[in-house]
């Protein structure tokens, strides 16, 4: 079959039209996002990507993932990938607050707005909003409840925290939460043992199992976050104190987060309450500070999520809200 | 297998087989197969991401090297005396951090002084010599092993970094640094060419030079290729490969410079994973693991191919799985290439 020039011509201008047809109909189906992490090592951020995508979908716009490994000069890099694909919005975890800075005013430079999730940078003059549980507010909750089962039970208690990297502000901010109530129900409270876990199971059991031994009588446990339960559910079990509620020698017992294991252990009656960060609502807003700023309106730089605490009252009537309660329910599908 | 002497005789006979597999051969063994190979590369996602054949992102790439470049050719004069350095990301956390302390507007110890940039330059290059002499003396001198030598400086740094920062501040690292030094990390001269691109360049040109018109470059090679011959010849073996892990050390204190400034923040955990990157790069582009081969041209390759890569990746904005692949399989395949090519030179 020959091709002839008038029929070469012909098929060209219909190709550039079915290919500026194909352009035009991606633009007007929406935008384009990056989605930055620094890492998926715990479910919070696994589930937390899984939401987003599924947004994402659901909006009509088209997602661009990329993970760091905890590499800020990467992730640096990674921002000014996504620059140069012209994206329209850059969603970022960072590892460190400050290192993130200039990827912030990179972005700034280009006119993409950027939003921070769960970790808000530190000062400075680039804009970006960061959507953040409140999480001083959510650990005070979930104490409070702690400290109203514990004088129901009646008793004294003897307390251990675990607490996060204090490099991290998520980990001071739950600290201060746990000791604004402890603070005041030193009657009933005396907190024997500040564990320091930096965010690392390994410490975190190393950490506990020196508390037992030193405290036995240790009886009021919170943690800062619930991807620790494993470990501690290991020295509870080997000290002889994993007791359900109701059962003789339970520790009353508090997480952070709401993960998987934290609804299992609410559900299996081992965990007496947990503050749960409310990530499909996080997911929203972060979503919406995008949508608010293409508009060219100018959010607050700090977006709080109220977050809520889950207790063994209330599990059935908030579990659907608890982004454990989604994995969990996948996993047992 | 057909052999190389087969294709000699096959190419006197003038066959076009033969042609083409002389051409394949001469490509294989060219010192500039990496650099071909990155082209390849570059001219394959050319249709799956246009974007990076932009001035701004080969810029971007450019600028990108310009630190793992300095740290991979202290890593070079490493390999070619038979050594290795595993402490290069320690060593760049640990001057980032003091040196940062030094300098900073929160409570830094040359705070508001003139001299506050130049002494906290003067610290990451001093703390990168001592690291690197440490090495030197624990391998040269004593005869340990520098992969456990530069391991356990690896470990011990990595944690001293920590320990200085939380020394030093509340949070996890220390940022408000001095402009006039955040503009050695990303600060333009012109069209976008950085400072770090300038400081990587001519760190490459006194390497270069070192390695290919010095007598010391020449001690290096002879140590690394056999260091009893090199001693019976009179060569200072010892003082020769002590020096190269001292040079290691400074690339690795002028990396942190170029680092630190670019993130406008001294962090304990800079660099913590770019090890891979560093032997990889010096190795990809040829430097022999086994000592006494190396140059900084083929370093330079090497940094370039996975520079590429990364950039390609990100641009792609695939999930994580998607990118260890295909950055996995790349670099297998130039490895393959690469072990290919020593099989031929063996051969002939």
């Amino acid at each position: 079959m020959s091709i002839t020039r008038r029929s070469f011509n012909l098929g060209l201008a219909a190709g550039a039209a079915s290919a500026g047809f194909a352009t035009l109909s991606h633009a007007q189906q929406g935008r384009k996002v990056a989605l930055l992490f620094d890492s998926l090592v715990s479910p919070f951020w696994v589930t937390g990507l899984d939401i987003m995508r599924d947004q994402v979908k659901k909006r009509g716009w088209t997602g661009l993932e990329a993970i760091s490994n905890l590499d800020d000069n990467k992730q640096f890099e990674q921002v000014k990938a996504m620059i140069a694909q012209k994206v329209d919005g850059i969603l970022i975890i960072q590892t460190d607050s400050k290192a993130v800075i200039p990827a912030i005013r990179a972005a700034n430079a280009a006119n993409i707005p950027m939003v921070h999730f769960n970790r808000p940078p530190a000062a400075s003059d680039a804009y970006s909003v960061a959507i953040q549980a409140d999480n001083r507010k959510i650990m005070q909750g979930t104490v409070q409840s702690l400290v109203e089962q514990a004088k129901k039970a009646g008793g004294k208690y003897k307390a251990a925290l675990l607490i996060g990297d204090l490099g991290d502000v998520n980990a001071i901010q739950r600290r201060d939460g746990f000791f604004d109530v402890v603070n005041q129900n030193k009657d009933l409270i005396e907190v024997v043992a500040r564990i320091s876990t930096e965010w690392n199971a390994d410490k975190a059991f190393a950490g506990l199992t020196n508390a037992i031994q030193a405290n036995p009588d240790i009886n009021f446990l919170v943690t800062s976050s619930d991807f620790l339960h494993p470990q501690i559910e290991q020295v509870l079990k080997t000290a002889g104190k994993w007791h359900k509620r109701g059962e003789e020698g339970h520790v009353t017992f508090g997480g952070f987060d709401g993960d998987e294991g934290a609804y299992a252990r609410l559900k299996d009656g081992y965990l007496d309450a947990c503050g749960v960060q409310n990530l499909f609502l996080e997911v929203d807003m972060a979503f919406q500070a995008f949508e608010d700023m293409w508009a060219g309106k100018k959010p607050d730089k700090l977006l709080l999520d109220p977050g809520f605490v889950i207790t063994q009252d209330n599990l059935a009537e908030k579990q659907d809200q608890m982004w454990g309660f989604t994995v969990w329910k996948k996993q047992h599908a | 297998m057909t052999s190389v002497r087969l294709s000699s005789d096959e190419q006197r006979a003038g066959t076009p087989s033969s042609w083409l597999r002389l051409a394949a051969e001469r490509l294989i063994l060219s010192e500039y197969l990496v650099l071909l190979l990155t082209v390849v590369y570059f001219l394959a996602m050319l249709p799956i991401v246009p974007s990076i054949a932009t001035p701004s992102v080969m810029l971007d790439i450019v600028n990108a090297m310009a630190p793992l470049l300095v740290v991979a050719i202290g890593q070079t004069f490493v390999l070619i005396v038979a050594g290795i350095d595993l402490s290069a990301p320690a060593i760049l956390a640990m001057a980032s951090v003091v040196g940062a302390s030094v300098m900073t507007g929160d409570d830094g110890y040359l705070m508001n002084s003139p001299f506050a940039v130049p002494g906290g330059i003067a610290v990451f290059l001093v703390i990168g010599i001592a690291i690197g002499w440490l090495n030197g003396v624990c391998t040269a001198r004593l005869g340990m092993p520098a992969f456990i030598v530069t391991l356990t400086t690896m470990m011990f740094f990595s944690g001293a970094a920590i320990w200085y920062t939380a020394l030093h501040t509340d949070a996890s690292s220390i940022g408000n640094l001095p402009p006039s030094f955040i503009a050695i990390g990303e600060g333009e001269i012109a069209g976008g060419f950085t400072f770090a691109i300038l400081i990587a360049a001519a760190v490459a040109l006194v390497a270069h030079f070192t390695l290919s018109r010095t007598v010391y470059g020449r001690w290096l090679y002879a140590v690394g290729t056999n260091p009893r011959a090199a001693e019976v010849s009179g060569v200072p073996v010892r003082s020769a490969a002590m020096w190269a892990f001292i040079i290691a050390g400074l690339c690795a204190g002028i990396a942190s410079i170029l680092y630190t400034g670019r993130l406008e923040t001294g962090t304990p955990v800079l660099g913590q994973r770019i090890l891979l990157d560093v032997i990889g790069a010096a190795v990809i582009g040829g430097v022999s693991l086994f000592g006494g081969k190396g140059k900084v041209m083929w370093t330079l390759f090497g940094v370039l191919f996975l520079a590429v890569i990364d950039k390609s990746l990100q641009l792609l904005g695939l999930a994580l799985s998607s990118v260890f692949a295909i950055k996995g399989g790349v670099i297998l395949m130039a490895a393959i290439i690469d072990a290919l090519r020593h099989r031929l030179l063996v051969r002939r």
